[in-house]
């Protein structure tokens, strides 16, 4: 009797377990969800949440008829862009009053977990603002709307780079919302300690300052972070063919490339806690350990934040340009679910969300970039050239990238776990000193496996 | 007849708690653990697939071989180490609630500030390495190096769980009759054969006790990789519920995530019954 007991006691607490590991919060500082746009929770810092113009995109006789109740979630955009997200809520139920919209912010981190459950009880927000990696996953479930069909009046508005961001399978499952591109925050005294006036602007041109830099002052220049796998579309290496059947990294060019990282870590020009997400890029910068930073412009402020000093002295510049020539841009999306009760009102709000008017409104409250190039012709992107401030003179470069800007992210649902291969490829090679033709060899073969 | 309609009566709200929150899932899932089962997707009969793919998988074996490694490197510290400070914060000495205080305090962290702040103490660059320097040594990656991870990340369970099985070894001391240690003293015996002969058979229930709960938090250890390493690198941190979480909320692969989960619940039946054997066959006689 006791030993019946004694099994069902643990019985229940396996079971406790298995509840335990089917619903743990997900606490990590998502190195892919960062990837796709670190730059959610960096626009709450802005402060000032002026009006919604009420000018918005015209309407027409159908969007009259529109009704419905729209779910809007969204990713930690409140309390900093409260006022903004409900003007623009009401300016859409004033131009449609059959249609009720309700916000709904969830944090960054726990969005991928929210939209899970919620699919599991069939009950997806309609619109949803989401990563690129998370709207190529659940895209290819049908979950999403092809905005190619669904959005084709407006796709022409969009930088032709940025559109493609939510395509996956053949069709485009988002539209581009806010974005950045990447600017260059320096350390100019680090640079002139180590005979440079400027920042370099081809990653060549930065390897060669870095080992000067490292030599004479101690600092890193150059450093390889988590999002390495960025690394291969930049130097011209797609990750995956045009059909997202087969792997297409596996080239002497990529070969040449981790060969010559690896010269570089072996030198030790770059530190492996920060390839590894151990040490926060902002940290090392703000501590004066590294020369550089490339990033989106609006995340310059982590500098300020940290050491206020550092960032005043601070310059910025263009960021480094590789073999492609073309600048990452890293879109958040609006996606609208298939399974939407109010789809044509989701697909107007989306629409509506995304326009030049409100984009470029956000664009202002939030300092990121329009998706939209009318909106990026506003003369608020055109300022700051000679701004002393790091960021507003970033901001003014990564503007300028836009037009020939691209999201490099493979177009296929498993994009996620593609970078992950190529990520430990490359940490085998550095941290395990494996031949880097063998670990190609071996990413190519596990995506080709993964794709098929 | 009374005390059992109380007892039922007190047993009932918890017991519907755990049929709904607990039993049922846990039936559920062991279903979905013989499906292909995501969100997105009707659910399909997949049979023992899962299970099949599971013992197939390189990284089924190297998470399930760091969830073992670190619970060997975790257990037996959790079990043993707390008895004697258990034993000498037991003392009628000045100053011991102040010493209780310290040894539990790491319990009331919690585990992602405590995971914050050893990160950035096992960093490259952190004290740990500083202090290291100064008697000579190389500056270690305690957390990127894929020997040292497992260690690190054992060290900072141990640190943090010390005080919480000490509380539950003091209580149990508290229970042990004075008079038999006077026999042992009279019969001359000293302070660790006192300990040896009396303390410890006395408190063998609760060592069988900790052993298990240590052992469970051992081997559903998450939040600590999670946050600290991420799994890495090269997944030498990932743990069996780390693949799970990777599989079930990364990938999607819900039903291949339950079958890993039900296989570690396997495992964690195995071990408990191997230690209560080990213990003594009745550890509550």
């Amino acid at each position: 009797m006791m030993r019946k007991w004694r099994t069902m006691g643990l019985t229940t607490m396996g079971s406790a377990l298995l509840l335990l590991a089917a619903c743990g919060d997900n606490a990590e500082d998502n190195a892919e969800a960062s990837g796709s746009n670190g730059n959610a929770g960096e626009a709450n810092e802005v402060a000032d949440n002026q009006s919604n113009g009420d000018t918005n995109a015209t309407t027409n006789a159908s969007d009259a008829e529109l009704s419905g109740e729209i779910e809007f979630m969204t990713l930690s955009l409140l309390p900093a862009f409260e006022d903004y997200l409900n003007n623009m809520i009401a300016d859409f139920e004033e131009m449609h009053p059959g249609v009720d919209v309700t916000l709904r912010d969830v944090p960054f981190e726990q969005a991928e977990q929210l939209v899970l459950t919620q699919a599991s009880s069939g009950d997806l927000p309609d619109v949803m603002n989401l990563n690129t990696d998370f709207v190529k996953q659940i895209a290819a479930y049908g979950a999403l709307v092809n905005m190619d069909e669904a959005a084709a009046d407006v796709k022409d508005d969009f930088f032709e780079g940025l559109w493609t961001t939510g395509y996956v399978n053949g069709a485009t499952y988002a539209l581009p919302w806010y974005t950045t591109t990447s600017g260059l925050i320096y350390n100019p005294d680090i640079l002139a300690e180590a005979g440079f006036d400027a920042p370099p602007s081809t990653y060549e041109e930065a390897w060669e300052m870095s080992q000067v830099i490292y030599e004479t002052t101690g600092a890193y220049g150059e450093v390889v972070d988590e999002q390495m796998h960025m690394l291969l579309p930049k130097h011209d290496i797609p990750t995956v063919d045009e059909e997202s059947l087969t792997a297409t990294f596996n080239t002497p060019e990529a070969v040449e490339l981790w060969t010559h990282l690896k010269e570089q870590y072996d030198a030790g020009l770059f530190p492996d806690d920060v390839m590894l997400g151990q040490v926060a890029m902002p940290e090392l910068y703000a501590q004066e350990r590294v020369a550089w930073w490339a990033t989106g412009p609006q995340l310059f402020r982590q500098v300020n934040d940290l050491d206020p000093e550092v960032y005043e002295k601070s310059l910025a510049a263009p960021a480094l340009l590789g073999p492609a020539g073309r600048q990452h841009a890293n879109p958040m999306n609006i996606s609208v679910s298939s399974s939407s009760d109010s789809l044509d009102a989701a697909v107007e709000f989306a629409k509506f969300v995304t326009n030049a008017e409100n984009q470029l409104e956000f664009g202002k409250e939030a300092s990121v970039l329009p998706s939209v190039a009318e909106a990026a012709e506003d003369p608020f992107f055109a300022e700051g050239e000679d701004s002393e401030d790091a960021m507003e003179r970033g901001r003014f470069y990564a503007a300028q990238q836009l037009e020939d800007a691209v999201n490099m992210t493979p177009s296929v649902e498993q994009v996620s776990q593609v970078n992950e291969i190529i990520r430990d490829s490359f940490h085998r090679v550095i941290l395990e000193d494996m031949d880097p033709q063998v670990a190609l060899d071996q990413a190519e073969a596990e995506v080709n496996a993964l794709l098929q | 007849m009374y005390k059992a309609r109380h007892a039922w009566g007190f047993l009932s709200l918890p017991m519907l708690l755990l049929l709904i929150f607990t039993f049922i899932p846990s039936v559920m899932a062991f279903g979905l653990s013989f499906t292909s089962y995501n969100p997105f997707r009707p659910l399909e009969f997949v049979g023992l697939t899962n299970y099949v793919d599971a013992f197939q998988s390189s990284l089924f074996y190297s998470s399930m071989w760091n969830t073992i490694y670190y619970w060997i490197l975790v257990t037996p510290a959790l079990v043993v180490l707390p008895i004697f400070v258990a034993i000498l914060v037991n003392q009628k000495l000045k100053g011991v609630k102040l010493f209780r205080l310290v040894f539990y305090f790491p319990v009331l962290v919690s585990v992602v500030v405590t995971a914050l702040l050893w990160k950035w103490m096992f960093a490259r660059e952190g004290i740990i390495n500083y202090f290291l320097s100064l008697v000579g040594f190389e500056q270690i990656g305690w957390l990127t190096g894929s020997t040292t991870v497992i260690p690190a990340l054992a060290f900072v369970t141990i640190w943090q769980g010390f005080g919480y099985y000490m509380l539950f070894y003091l209580a149990s001391l508290q229970g042990v009759p004075k008079d038999l240690y006077e026999a042992a003293e009279l019969d001359g015996a000293g302070f660790w054969q006192k300990h040896f002969h009396i303390t410890i058979p006395m408190i063998k229930p609760m060592i069988f006790f900790v052993t298990v709960i240590s052992t469970m938090g051992a081997f559903k250890e998450f939040t600590l990789m999670l946050t600290m390493t991420g799994g890495g690198p090269l997944n030498s941190s990932t743990t069996v519920v780390l693949l799970v979480f990777k599989e079930a909320f990364e990938r999607l692969n819900m039903g291949y995530a339950s079958a890993i989960s039900f296989i570690l619940f396997a495992v964690i039946m195995l071990v408990t019954l191997v230690n209560q054997r080990l213990l003594d066959k009745n550890p509550n006689a």
